[in-house]
Order: structure tokens, then sequence, then C-alpha cells
């Protein structure tokens, strides 16, 4: 992991409609740093913010107060090259439907490198690219209609679409919502590969915090348009008070562990990778008598 | 700066503000009503002052009805530069059917008199007075109340057979759309600025860098149309509505005497604008 910081987001707000009888502030103050290959997972309650944070970070949204810096760039600028910023930071809408625009699913992941003025060759050679990563057939799937696919194949287009920008920083909006188990396994695997393996960073938004444990480096937790809490999963995850305080969800692992413990077991929690859970509960069924009368005086 | 894809921001038709004002809580067949009278009297008032008149009646609806000015002027601000166009054309060419007055340029076929000036003058204030008044009535009435109204208004020509229902359906309808359309406009500008279209680099000003960039956001948008239209057909349908139903309505409106006042001051308005030789 590179220790160069590649999105710097401070005292961040943003108000939709502004000056208008409708707007509402969805940032005050949000706070983020991330460094270059990082893996970053946001979450936070519905309506918390973290669509509207994203979207400052490909210059879709600029700064109102506060600052992003990407990359160096320093985007409460006026004069910023948006075209270079977008090409460098991929980000996948949280609605697929939001996000593909032309009718034929070859065309639509292809307009990206079109518009970065590829020859038709590396074009075509960087579509059959993403889409092998995504998991969509080349062959089979390229001149099939947008309109006419499921939740989850509009999904998986989408962001065949970004990554065929070929972007240094990959920003994702839930990506695994509406996937069937063996699609999202596998998803999560290749955007696992993509961050450990080509060094991208990834920051990505998830309410599924299975998935949040087995991708994240660290995480950061919005609530009413701030960051509320930032750490590692160990440090998010282990610490009861703070996920009561701000209602956060745990991998299933953990509170299974939880509720181990609860009972009296010795078990550690922090260890909710499946794995490591597995072991810890094998643990406990051979545990030796000592323990279990342990256990039967509590 | 931070608005660059916020079109939805500078639409006021369509949306509705409840700031609970004494003009939300007009009858709403009254307002319609009265709008329709006083668009058509301001078409036919031709004076710099009857139009000062109708400009400054608008802000003080505006203000009436709690929301603030400066909302009212976003909504305007897309229009200016159609009314400059029209303007200038109508000040470069139209001069010869509106001669008339003081002559101040006479070059070739242009003609530009005080006549024609009054003519240029006065209908680009039209045009404001006529998206401001549109505003207040669709900011201030709720569309459950705009589709009630019209259908009050027009049942007379139930009669003839006029579809009277299905008619006020889609004009709402149709308002309604309006800030949902540039809603999805964004989301499509959005998506496709992601993936290195450019857009809003120039400024307003620019009229034709700004006009071509709209045209590959116009066919998908008009796809998301139909599929809406699909969606809501769909969502009618579950809840088991029928063209041509006999229907109920829930909520009943009562005309008050506050709201004939209100009529016949704004007839006599309208009465004003039309007839009264304004000097100027
Ligand atoms: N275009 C918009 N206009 C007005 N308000 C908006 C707009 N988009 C979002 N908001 C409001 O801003 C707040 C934050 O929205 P945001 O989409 O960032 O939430 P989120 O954390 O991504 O939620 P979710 O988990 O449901 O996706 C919400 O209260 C929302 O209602
Ligand atoms: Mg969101």
């Amino acid at each position: 992991m590179g220790a160069r910081p590649i999105i710097q987001v401070e005292n961040l707000s943003h108000t939709y409609m502004k000056g208008t009888p409708l707007e509402h502030v969805a940032l005050k103050g949000a706070n983020l740093y991330v460094e270059e290959g990082e893996c970053i997972a946001i979450i936070g309650h519905t309506g918390s913010g973290k669509s509207t944070l994203i979207q400052h970070f490909n210059g879709l949204m600029r700064p109102e107060s506060g600052k992003v810096i990407i990359d160096g760039v320093d985007l409460s600028k006026k004069k910023v090259d948006v075209k270079t910023l977008r090409q460098k930071v991929g980000l996948v809408f949280q609605n697929p439907e939001d996000q593909i625009f032309e009718k034929i699913i070859g065309d639509d992941i292809a307009y990206g490198p079109f518009k970065l003025g590829l020859p038709l060759k590396e074009v075509r050679e960087r579509v059959k690219w993403a889409m092998s990563v995504v998991g969509l057939d080349f062959e089979q799937m390229k001149d099939r209609q947008t309109f006419a696919l499921s939740g989850g194949q509009k999904r998986k287009v989408a962001l065949a679409g970004i990554l065929a920008l070929k972007p240094k920083i990959l920003v994702l909006d839930e990506p695994t919502a509406g996937l069937d188990p063996k699609s999202r396994n596998e998803l999560l695997e290749k955007i696992k590969r993509l961050n450990r393996e080509e060094k991208l960073t990834v920051i990505f938004v998830s309410h599924n915090m299975e998935e949040v444990a087995m991708l994240a480096d660290r995480i950061y937790v919005m609530a009413g348009g701030k960051d509320v809490l930032c750490g590692t999963p160990k440090e998010i995850f282990t610490d009861k008070e703070k996920l009561q305080l701000h209602h956060i969800g745990t991998p299933e692992t953990v509170q299974v562990l939880y509720r181990l413990t609860d009972l009296g077991y010795k078990v550690s929690v922090d260890a909710f990778s499946i794995s490591e859970a597995t072991e810890e509960i094998i643990k406990v069924l051979h545990g030796t008598k000592e323990d279990l009368e342990d256990v039967q005086r509590v | 700066m931070s608005s660059e894809f916020e079109i939805s921001r500078s639409i006021t038709i369509g949306q509705y503000v409840p700031t609970d004002s004494y003009i939300h809580r007009l009858d709403p067949r009254v307002k319609l009503l009265l709008f329709v009278v006083i668009v058509v009297a301001i078409a036919f008032n031709t004076s710099y002052i009857g139009n000062a008149i109708g400009l400054f009646l608008s802000l003080y609806l505006f203000w009436a009805s709690k929301i603030p000015i400066s909302y009212g002027l976003s909504g305007v601000k897309p229009a200016i530069p159609f009314i400059i166009i029209l303007a200038l054309l109508q000040l470069l060419f139209q001069g010869q059917l509106f001669s008339g007055g003081k002559v101040y340029v006479d070059y070739g076929f242009i003609l530009i008199t005080s006549e024609s000036i009054r003519l240029v003058v006065v209908s680009a204030v039209r045009f404001i007075e006529i998206i401001f008044l549109s505003s207040v009535l669709t900011l201030s009435t709720s569309t459950t109340q705009l589709t009630h109204s019209i259908q009050s208004l027009l049942s007379p020509l139930k009669k003839i057979n006029f579809p009277v229902h299905e008619i006020s359906l889609i004009t709402t309808i149709s308002i309604r759309f309006v800030p949902t359309f540039a809603i999805e406009m964004e989301k499509m500008m959005k998506a496709q600025a992601s993936r290195g279209a450019d857009f809003g680099t120039g400024g307003w000003w620019r009229i034709i860098q700004r006009t071509k960039e709209t045209f590959p956001i116009i066919i998908p948008l008009f796809n998301i149309a139909l599929s809406r239209a699909e969606d809501l057909i769909l969502a009618m349908e579950s809840r088991c509505y029928t063209p041509g139903g006999n229907r109920s309505s829930y909520s009943v409106y009562k005309t008050l005497a506050k709201d004939y006042l209100v009529l016949l001051v704004g007839l006599l308005f309208a009465y004003l604008l039309i007839f009264y030789p304004f000097p100027f």
C-alpha cells in the first residue's frame, strides 16, 4: 500500500436545490482520507449522504464549501480538467438504469473508450476485457438490447462501462445490490483482485456487512451528512458501544461470536472472516471441560 | 459552480411548494380560471404601463404565496437566451409589420421604429410574466387540485361528449412530469459526463455549443419518457383505474366569499388590462 493520499475530503458540505424552498442539506462537514491502493467501504443509513459524497469524487458535484482534493487536483478551484478527472475516477451509480443510455450493450460499454479517442481495435479490446471482468459473455451479450436486461445484468453492464475507461480510482455505489449470491461473490472476488493485483484504489458504498468485512481495508461510517466513525473492520466491528450508538449492523459471523461471548464462551469477536469464525466456533465445540464448567456457572 | 448538473433547480413549473399561504388556500378553480383570464388579458395588452402592472402583479403573487422571488427568477433564467433571440429576430425582421411612431433606423429591410421597439420589449416582458404566473399557479396548487379544477371548469363540455376527465388528467400529468424529466435529464447528463462527454464547459451564452451538447441526451430521454409512461400505466391499472369510470372525489371544494372576492378583483384587473387606454 502506497502512503500517498489520493482522495482528501475536508469539511465538505452540500445542499440540494440551494436557494429554493425545497432545499435539503445532504452533507454537513464530511471528512474522508484515502491512500493510493486502499479499499475503502462507506456505510451508513439510507439518506446519510453517501451517494452525495461520492459524486464529488469525479467532479459531478463541486464542493459548495470545504475541500475535495483528488490525486493532487483541488476541485474547489474554478478551472479543473474534469474530463481527465472523470477518466481517472470511474463512478458507478447506485441505479444502473441511470447509467446506461445506449441501445446496445456493446455500444454502451464502448462509449467511454470512444470518447477517449482510442482506435477501434483498442476500444474492442477494452469492451471485451470489461465484459469478462464483470462476467458477461462478449459474443453472446454484445449485441443485446440494454432495455431488455434483468436488474443484475444492467448492474454488470453499468460497471463494465466504467471499467472500460480503465480508471485509477473505482468508486462503486452499492455494486452488488440486486445480484444473486453467485454473481455477487464472483464480482466481489473480481473487485478484490483489481484492488490487490492491479493496484486500483476502490471506494464502495454498501449495506452488506459481510461484503464490507471481506473487502475493506478501512470503513467510514456516515450519519446525518457527516463521517462519524472510521477504522479498520476489526476496530469498527469490535467496538460494541459505537456499533449500538450509530445503529451499525455487523456481519453475521460477528453476531454469532457476540452471542457466544454473551453466553460466556471465550471467543475473540474480531474473527469475522468466515474461516476465522469457523475456527473459533470449532474451538468452542472442542472446548475443554473447564471451559464448559465455566459456562455453566455463568 | 456546484450546480453544473442541477437543472431541476431552475424548473419552477410543475413543482408544488407547500407553504400554506393565502394563495395556497384559495379555491383551485378560482385560481385556474383567473390564471387563464389574466394570461389572455396580458396577451391583449400592448402598452408599457399595462405590462409593467402585469409584471408587478406576478411578482406580488410570489410574495403573497410565500415563495421566494429568487426561486421564480431561477425559472426564468433558462428562458433568457430564447427571449433574447426572439427579441432580436423581431427587432430586425418584423419592423415592417409594426411600423409607426418615430423612425430610428431605416436601413435596407431593417426598420426600427418606436412601435417596433415597443413590440419587442412588450413581448419579452409578456413572456416573463407568463412564466411567472404559471409558476405561481403550479407552485401553489397540488396536482390533484389542478386535475379537479380543470375537470370542473371543463365539465359543461361533457354535454357534447368532450372527454373532460381524460383531458384534465393528461394535462396535469404532463405538468407534473416537467420536474421529473428535469431530474431524468440531470441523471442522463451525469451518466454521459462520467464517461467523458463534455457538458457545461461553455457558459450559458454559448448557445450553439450548449444546444449541440443536448442532442445526445434527447433520444435516450425519449426512451425514458416512454418507459416512465409504461410504469405509470401499470401503477394506475394496479390501483384499478379505469378510463371513463365514474368517480367521486375525496376533497370537495367550496367556493367561499373570499374566493368570490378574489375572482371579482381578478376579473376587474383583467378587464382593465384589456380595455383601459393606457397612455404609454
Ligand atoms: N437530487 C436531489 N434533490 C434533493 N435532495 C436530494 C437529491 N438527492 C438526494 N437528496 C437528499 O439528500 C440526502 C442524502 O442523499 P444520498 O443519496 O446521498 O443518501 P445515501 O446515503 O446515498 O442513501 P442510500 O443508502 O439510500 O443510497 C437524502 O436525504 C436525500 O433525500
Ligand atoms: Mg445512495
